[in-house]
C-alpha cells in the first residue's frame, strides 16, 4: 500500500461527502415538486408529459396503487426491450448488421436491465446494436434508477407523514426523478466523458491496419451518453464487454474518479434527502455515517489484500531478491489504474450495486473476492443503487430498532413512528427474499448439468463464481466475476429469475411498510424513546446488519472464498 | 414458440408478483392497514 493510493481513495471519499448534503436537497426540493433551478426550464416538459400520459399529479396513491403502477410500468418495459432485441437485425442503426439477440439471451439482458442489475451474459459491441444500446439499454438504465428512487421516495413519506392514505404518485415521481435528478446530470457527465476522449458516434466500427500490417477492427459507438447514465444509474452494463475498464469507457484517472462520484452520488444524497423529509438531517448522516463506516472497511480491505499479493508467489525467490516489497496482485488489473484505483473501483461498485468494473473481480484474490461477495450480500445497504440502497438500510434500521425493543422493553419506534408486527412481517418477507433466491439458486447450479457445465475453474473457485453470479443477480449488482460461461439458456432463465425477485419481490413488502407507517400518527419523542442519531444506534445498526448478513452467508462463504484463501496460504491454487 | 413462452413467463412472473402484493395488503388488513381489504 502506497500515501499515493490511500490519497486515491481519500479523495474520492471527500468528494462524494462533500455533494452528499446540497445533492441531498436538491433531490427533497425536487419531490416535493418545490421551485428548482431547473423547474422554469423543465416544468413545460413535466406537465407535457402528465398530459400526454393522462397522469393527474395531484392524485396520490395507496402503497398497493403505487405498487401496481411500478409493476405494470416494468412489466412493459421488459416485454419492450426483449421486443426490440428479438427484431435488431430489421431495426434502423445497427451498421456491423449484427442479428438478433436469441431469446433467453433477449429474456435475461431485458430483465436486467429493467431491474436496475445490468448482468450481462453477451458482450456488448459484438451483440447489441446501436439502437438495442440507446433506445434499449440507455433507456431502461433511466427509467430503472428513477422507479428505484422513486420507491424510496415514497418509503420515506411513509415516515414523514401522519395519518395519510396516501405515499404520492408512482408516475410523478418517476417522472420527477427522470426530468430533473437523472437527465440533467447526465447529460453534464457525457459531455466531460467526451471530452476526455470517450467516443459518441454513430459511425460503423473502424477499420484499420496494424503496423504490422494485418486488419483489425476498433469497436466504437455512441458510448458517451450510455456511460453516464449506466454510472448514474447504479446500472453499471457496459457499451464494451471490458466494461469500465475499457479504454473508450474510462480512458483516464479523471474519468476513473468521476465515474466511481457518479455511482456513489444518488444514493449517498438520498441519505440526506430522508433526513429532511423526515425533519432532522441528523438521522440522514447516521445512515451515511453507518454506510461509510462499512464501505471503509471494505475499500480497506480490498486494498490490503490486493497490495499484499499472491501468497504463493511471495515465496518464490525471484520477487525477494528484486525488493523488499511483495508483488502486489496486477493480474487482471489495468496498469494505468494500479492496484489502489481498482480496489477503490471495486469496492465501490460492489458496495453500490452498481456493477461496473474497472478490473476483472475473477483475478482479484480469494480474500477479495470474499470482501466482493460480502458487499453484495448486505443487500445492498452501502450505498447501493439510487433508492434501493436507501430503502435497503431504512429496511435494516426496522429491524435495528425492533431487536433494541425486544432488549430493552421499550416499544420499538423509529423517527417518530411505531415499528409494529405488520411492518416487521413485511421488512422481513423484504429481507428474505433476496438470500432466498441467491442461496436456493445457487444450490441448484451446483448440482445439475447445465449448472456444471458453464464452470471456468474446478474446486472453490469454481463454486464461487456461481455463488458470485447468483448474489449479484440478486441484489441487482450485475458485476460478473467472469470465468462462468453464463449465456446458456439455464443461466440466462434461472439469473432472470434470480433478478425479478430480487427487485419486484422485494419492493412490495418495501411500499406495504411505507403504506402501513404512512397511517400512522407521529409520535412524539420522550424519554423513553430509544435515540436512533447517537453513535449507540450507528454502533447497533452495523451490529445488525453484520450479523443478519454474516448468518444468512457465512457457510457460503466458507465453501468458496474462505476455504479457497485457506488453501492458498499452504500452496494450493485454482 | 420460443418468443411465446418468453413473454409467457414474464407476464406469469408479474401476475405472481401482483399477487403478492394483494397478499402483502391482506397482511396488514388485521392491523387496519390493508388498502384493499
Amino acid at each position: 500500500m502506497t500515501v499515493p493510493g490511500w490519497l486515491q481513495i481519500a479523495l474520492f471519499a471527500a468528494v462524494v461527502g462533500l455533494i452528499t448534503r446540497p445533492l441531498g436537497g436538491y433531490l427533497a426540493r425536487v419531490y416535493a415538486g418545490e421551485r428548482t433551478l431547473l423547474r422554469p426550464l423543465l416544468g413545460p416538459v413535466e406537465l407535457a408529459v402528465y398530459r400526454a400520459g393522462g397522469i393527474k399529479p395531484d392524485a396520490e396513491q395507496t402503497w398497493y396503487r403505487y405498487a401496481v403502477g411500478f409493476l405494470v410500468f416494468h412489466a412493459f418495459g421488459i416485454i419492450a426491450l426483449y421486443l426490440l432485441l428479438r427484431l435488431q437485425s430489421v431495426l434502423p442503426l445497427n451498421p456491423q448488421n449484427l442479428p438478433d439477440v436469441s431469446p433467453d439471451l433477449a429474456l435475461n439482458t431485458a430483465v436486467s436491465f429493467v431491474t436496475n442489475t445490468s448482468w450481462q451474459s453477451y458482450g456488448g459491441e459484438t451483440t447489441l446494436s446501436y439502437e438495442s444500446q440507446m433506445a434499449g439499454i440507455t433507456v431502461q438504465s433511466f427509467l430503472s434508477a428513477a422507479s428505484g428512487m422513486a420507491v424510496a421516495i415514497a418509503f420515506i413519506r411513509g415516515f414523514a407523514r401522519r395519518r395519510a392514505a396516501a405515499v404520492g404518485n408512482f408516475w410523478v415521481d418517476l417522472t420527477r426523478g427522470t426530468l430533473y435528478v437523472l437527465l440533467p446530470i447526465c447529460i453534464v457527465a457525457a459531455l466531460f466523458l467526451v471530452a476526455e476522449g470517450v467516443p459518441q458516434t454513430l459511425a460503423p466500427s473502424a477499420e484499420v491496419t496494424t503496423l504490422e500490417g494485418a486488419p483489425q477492427i476498433i469497436a466504437r459507438g455512441p458510448v458517451a451518453t450510455q456511460e453516464a447514465i449506466k454510472l448514474l444509474s447504479g446500472d453499471g452494463g457496459g457499451f464494451f464487454n471490458a466494461n469500465s475498464s475499457h479504454p473508450f469507457e474510462n480512458p483516464t484517472p479523471l474519468t476513473n474518479l468521476l465515474e466511481m462520484v457518479l455511482i456513489f452520488g444518488l444514493g449517498a444524497a438520498l441519505t440526506n434527502c430522508f433526513g429532511r423529509m423526515v425533519g432532522s438531517e441528523r438521522q440522514g448522516w447516521v445512515l451515511f455515517g453507518v454506510m461509510a463506516i462499512l464501505f471503509g472497511l471494505g475499500v480497506g480491505g480490498l486494498y490490503a489484500s490486493e497490495a499484499s499479493g499472491n501468497p504463493v508467489l511471495a515465496t518464490l525467490d525471484a520477487q525477494t531478491t528484486n525488493s523488499q516489497q511483495p508483488i502486489a496482485n496486477m493480474e487482471g488489473k489495468e496498469a494505468r489504474f494500479g492496484i489502489a484505483a481498482s480496489a477503490l473501483f471495486a469496492d465501490v461498485s460492489t458496495t453500490s450495486s452498481d456493477g461496473a468494473v474497472n478490473a476483472m473481480h475473477d483475478s482479484f484474490l480469494p480474500l477479495s473476492g470474499g470482501i466482493l461477495l460480502a458487499n453484495m450480500m448486505v443487500d445492498e445497504v452501502i450505498i447501493g443503487a439510487p433508492g434501493s440502497g436507501l430503502f435497503g438500510m431504512l429496511l435494516f434500521c426496522i429491524v435495528a430498532v425492533f431487536l433494541a425493543g425486544l432488549m430493552i422493553g421499550r416499544t420499538p419506534e423509529y423517527v417518530g413512528k411505531k415499528i409494529g408486527s405488520s411492518q416487521v412481517k413485511m421488512t422481513i418477507l423484504a429481507l428474505i427474499a433476496v438470500p432466498a433466491a441467491t442461496l436456493g439458486l445457487t444450490a441448484i447450479a451446483c448440482v445439475v448439468e447445465p449448472g456444471l457445465a458453464g464452470l471456468g475453474n474446478a474446486g472453490p473457485h469454481g463454486y464461487s463464481e456461481v455463488l458470485y453470479a447468483y448474489t449479484s443477480a440478486a441484489a441487482t449488482n450485475g458485476s460478473a466475476f467472469a470465468g462462468l460461461n453464463a449465456n446458456s439458456p439455464f443461466y440466462n432463465l434461472t439469473l432472470a429469475l434470480a433478478m425479478f425477485v430480487g427487485r419486484f419481490l422485494v419492493i412490495v413488502p418495501v411500499l406495504a411498510v411505507a403504506g402501513s407507517l404512512a397511517a400512522q400518527p407521529i409520535i412524539p419523542r420522550s424519554n423513553g424513546t430509544l435515540p436512533t442519531d447517537r453513535a449507540l444506534f450507528v454502533s447497533f445498526l452495523l451490529g445488525v446488519i453484520v450479523i443478519v448478513g454474516g448468518l444468512t452467508y457465512l457457510p457460503a462463504l466458507a465453501l468458496g472464498p474462505i476455504i479457497e484463501s485457506l488453501q492458498a496460504l499452504s500452496g494450493t491454487l485454482y | 414458440m420460443f418468443d411465446l413462452i418468453m413473454l409467457a413467463l414474464v407476464i406469469g412472473c408479474f401476475a405472481l408478483a401482483m399477487a403478492y402484493a394483494t397478499l402483502c395488503d391482506h397482511l396488514l388488513a388485521p392491523a387496519g392497514e390493508g388498502m384493499t381489504s
